[in-house]
């Protein structure tokens, strides 16, 4: 279901996980832990790491055959698919911040998110999508940099005069990071089940976010670079904002339900519960049921409900006192409030800052 | 009385002929479409943050780079770290990066590379960055061949740069990063190694170096170089023209040398014209593939401006020397036409002053651009103007000498009835196939025009899944090449005096129904006059009266 985000579980044994951002705010990062050092393969211990990367891509038993293939592709990819994982899981986080469900992970479970994925829900939905959208573009990054050698080179027009890269060049490395990502995370989906059609859908959806954000640069370089040969790429966007469009989607995902047509073949379709509201297009994300209740807390399930959690006593949204708290009330306590201010930064890696104190409520749900 | 091929020409001829043009028209527009590739490709890199942990840092033979034996030690620069100082950060860009699992190399056939910049800076509500800071980088360039070792990378050039940075932001959270516009980094005239790295750094050596470029997350550089299968269906294509070219101008040579007088401007601009041509179309790229020419883009833009410039020129003594106003007996020569000309001057001395400046100057520092600092940037703008202007002055000139030459003819066609009908039905054909040129010279130009803006066109509605087979870019370049080739051809061929002796005017039966003005009008002509176009000479006997 959540493949990818499982594989962030076993990453302290394969030690190669990348190094964790500094700037995670959100409580329930403990899975995440463990920030490693960046990975250093050496020539000599190149062999050892390989042996091991094979291992670490047959010990993730949740991976079926096809995945475990693809992770095989390079002693680069595990890496590769868990930063992809990693950084789904922080965007989430990032997301839901002011959600009920904050995107809280577990300890010592395989099914990092808890069970909440196992309902067919918008969270689901936004889950799925991200992840797809996160590998899709992880592995784009990791080819533009030169890490990954697997990386494609479809010339996309030329089919018959050859496809060498010095004749016509390569294709765009979000190509390869689309491939990748739904030969990977749309390896495990059983287009049969419902489930399955839904994430399937879903993760297009997160895979189109990504190309939806790509910028276009162009360069002239004509005579006297003048604009008569101009050439032009795009640029993958920074994940936040792929994550703020399937945020928007998550918001206005449709709510639909299966419907299978009997003509000739067994074709099943995602159509909307309620006939009056428009078909989802490819971007737009799809669930089949309601959300749990994401207030009181659910071991089974994984959900850690909204108690403690910080609340914004002005705010009439989400993060408000009111609806996060889930009308349980909040208590208001006085807190010393320690912040950096009046930073300056120096290139590259220092930040001169003050700490600045002072005292503010802080309300917390009961 | 002899003229020009085209007078000569009967009309089942001139079809076949145009037919023919045609035909090799679009053929040169398949082969771009349906043979090359896309000209150019940009491979977009990501760069590798390496930790540079020498104590100093301006030794130039230690590269740091992220593949291949000897790799470089990695930093993130997401998290802050406090063992690492400003100096110690290098950016590596190695390139071409592999792909399908191997490791590909620069063929010559890709003949250049340029490299634009693009920072991702993350904001900080702490720190903003304003909308023009500047960018000094110190960037080298090293290369590597085939056969080397890892490591063995050599120096291939060096500087410390200023690049400024335009950057604004929509969303301002922290987090996000800010839109930078792309900056020019390098351009190199040939790509005559194999592999290339290119190291950058950020130095702070005064205080306020680079000390308002905020928090860096990323850069990126994209290397763009001619694609080696464009660069060889192009060549291919001046291989053609090439040989064609200086046949048809040895011919044509030949062909005024027989004649008793001298050659007239226009056959001799003709002349000139052609020999730009053969300029243009010298396929000297191939000595790329054996020798390091880095002055390639250079000379490639002069030859181009060359041609250019004889085109302009040529259009502007053609539509002269069909105005009738000049004096009948004087020699027509290129000092009348100093006024059109300097125009046509003017605008190609300012772009080559500015490609000097910018293109020329790369030749020692390919890292060099006239852009960056405020006083080059008035003076790229003082002469890319001055261009601009000299452009539209000439085409003002142009316009109003078409416009007269048009106005001379019509004139000229009302008298046409009193003529007799031999002579008539004859200048009404020279007049109809001088319309003819400029209208093949009109359809040129708005065919050149026309697949340009089509090309903006489709190139702006960027689109994911195209299947279509027909590379259009591509084809647009070789479809233009081959139509401006095609279309001095013609000139030269159809302007070049003719062997065929027109009828005798006694021999025509109704000779005797001439009236006396008419012989009256054609008596004083010079014999020798005879051998020019007879369109010039039959405008000019109409100025007489």
């Amino acid at each position: 279901m959540d493949d990818i985000n499982k594989i962030l579980s076993p990453h302290k044994q394969v030690e190669c996980a990348s190094p964790m951002p500094q700037s995670l705010h959100v409580r329930h990062s403990r899975n995440l832990a463990a920030p490693n050092r960046p990975i250093q393969s050496s020539n000599t211990s190149l062999e050892i790491f390989t042996t091991l990367h094979k291992e670490s891509c047959h010990r993730l038993e949740y991976l079926v055959e096809r995945q475990k293939q693809l992770c095989m592709l390079s002693d680069k990819m595990v890496q590769v698919i868990q930063m992809g994982a990693q950084q789904a899981i922080e965007e989430c986080q990032h997301q839901f911040r002011n959600s009920r469900w904050n995107c809280s992970t577990v300890d010592n479970s395989t099914d990092i998110f808890g069970g909440v994925l196992k309902f067919k829900s918008r969270e689901s939905a936004f889950v799925h999508a991200l992840s797809a959208a996160a590998l899709a573009h992880t592995v784009a990054r990791s080819c533009s940099r030169g890490e990954l050698n697997e990386c494609s080179c479809d010339a996309r027009v030329r089919k018959r005069t050859p496809r060498h890269w010095q004749w016509g060049g390569c294709s765009e490395d979000i190509r390869y990071g689309e491939k990748y990502s739904r030969d990977f995370v749309d390896a495990k989906e059983d287009k049969e089940t419902d489930e399955g059609l839904m994430n399937l859908h879903n993760n297009e959806a997160g895979r189109r976010a990504v190309r939806g954000r790509m910028q276009r640069v162009c360069k002239c370089h004509g005579m006297s670079g003048s604009c008569s040969v101009r050439v032009c790429w795009r640029r993958l966007p920074q994940l936040r904002l792929v994550g703020d469009v399937l945020s928007t989607r998550y918001e206005g995902a449709s709510h639909v339900k299966v419907v299978e047509r009997k003509k000739g073949k067994n074709i099943r379709k995602l159509r909307p519960l309620h006939p009056d509201i428009k078909k989802p297009n490819k971007t737009d994300l799809v669930y089949l049921e309601d959300s749990p209740d994401y207030c009181e807390p659910n071991d089974e399930l994984g959900i850690l409900g909204t108690k403690g959690r910080t609340c914004n006593r002005t705010s009439a949204g989400l993060d408000g006192c009111r609806l996060l708290c889930c009308g349980r009330g909040y208590q208001t306590r006085v807190r010393d409030h320690e912040e950096k201010c009046r930073c300056r930064f120096v290139w590259c890696c220092r930040v001169h800052c003050e700490i600045c104190r002072s005292k503010r409520d802080h309300h917390v749900c009961n | 009385m002899a003229g020009t091929i085209i007078e000569n020409l009967s009309g089942r001829k001139l079809t076949i002929l145009v037919t023919f043009l045609l035909l090799c028209q679009i053929v040169c527009f398949l082969i771009g479409g349906l043979v090359a590739p896309v000209p150019a490709n940009a491979q977009i890199i990501l760069g590798t943050v390496c930790k540079d942990t020498s104590i100093m840092k301006n030794d130039t033979t230690k590269w740091f780079y992220n593949r291949g034996a000897g790799i470089c030690e990695k930093v993130d620069l997401h998290r802050i770290h406090h063992d690492v100082s400003e100096r110690d950060i290098v950016f590596a860009f190695q390139m071409p990066v592999p792909r399908e699992s191997e490791t590909y190399d620069y063929s010559r056939w890709q003949q250049n590379l340029i490299g634009v910049l693009q920072v991702d800076i993350r904001y900080h509500s702490q720190m903003e960055v304003a909308p023009r800071s500047a960018l000094s980088i110190d960037a080298r360039l090293a290369y590597r061949n085939k056969g080397d070792p890892d490591n063995a990378w050599k120096l291939y050039t060096q500087s410390v740069e200023k690049r400024v940075l335009d950057c604004d932001i929509d969303i301002k959270s922290e987090n996000y990063l800010y839109n930078c516009s792309a900056v020019p980094l390098f351009e190199l005239g040939s790509l005559y190694h194999d592999y290339y790295l290119l190291n950058l750094r950020l130095p702070v050596d005064t205080p306020d170096m680079n000390a308002h470029i905020g928090h860096i997350q990323d850069m990126w550089v994209t290397v763009i170089n001619q694609n080696g299968g464009f660069t060889k269906v192009w060549l291919s294509l001046k291989t053609v023209f090439f040989p064609c070219i200086i046949a048809i101008l040895v011919w044509f040579w030949r062909r005024i040398h027989i004649l008793e007088r001298k050659p007239v401007l226009l056959e001799k601009m003709l002349l000139s014209l052609g020999i730009a041509l053969c300029f243009l179309n010298a396929p000297i790229e191939y000595l790329t593939l054996h020798f390091d020419l880095p002055f390639m883009l250079l000379l490639g833009d002069i030859r181009q401006g060359v041609f250019y410039a004889m085109l302009f020129s040529f259009w502007l003594v053609f539509a002269g020397e069909h105005m009738l106003i000049q004096d009948t007996s004087a020699q027509s020569s290129l000092k009348q036409y100093w006024r059109h000309l300097s125009a046509v001057a003017m605008g190609c001395i300012s772009l080559f002053i500015f490609d000097m400046c910018e293109r020329g100057v790369q030749l020692r520092n390919p890292f060099y651009s006239i852009w960056v600092t405020d006083l080059g940037t008035n003076l790229a703008l003082t002469f890319i103007i001055l261009a601009g202007i000299s452009t539209g002055v000439y085409f003002l000139f142009l316009c109003y000498m078409i416009w007269k030459v048009f106005l001379n003819i019509s004139q000229k066609r009302q008298s046409l009835p009193t003529m007799s009908s031999v002579r008539r039905l004859r200048y009404e054909g020279i007049i109809y196939r001088f319309m003819f040129m400029m209208l093949a010279t009109l359809l040129c130009a708005a065919l050149t025009v026309i697949g340009f803006i089509l090309g903006q066109v489709a190139e702006g509605q960027w689109k994911w899944d195209d299947n279509i087979e027909l590379e259009y870019t591509s084809a647009f370049f070789t479809g233009v090449y081959g139509m401006w080739n095609i279309y001095i051809f013609s000139l030269l061929v159809l302007y070049a005096p003719s062997h065929k002796r027109w009828p005798a005017n006694e021999n025509t039966s109704d000779t005797q129904n001439l009236n006396l003005s008419e012989e009256h009008e054609f008596s004083p002509l010079p014999t020798e006059r005879s051998e020019i176009s007879s369109l010039t000479s039959f405008i000019r006997k109409a100025t007489v009266d």
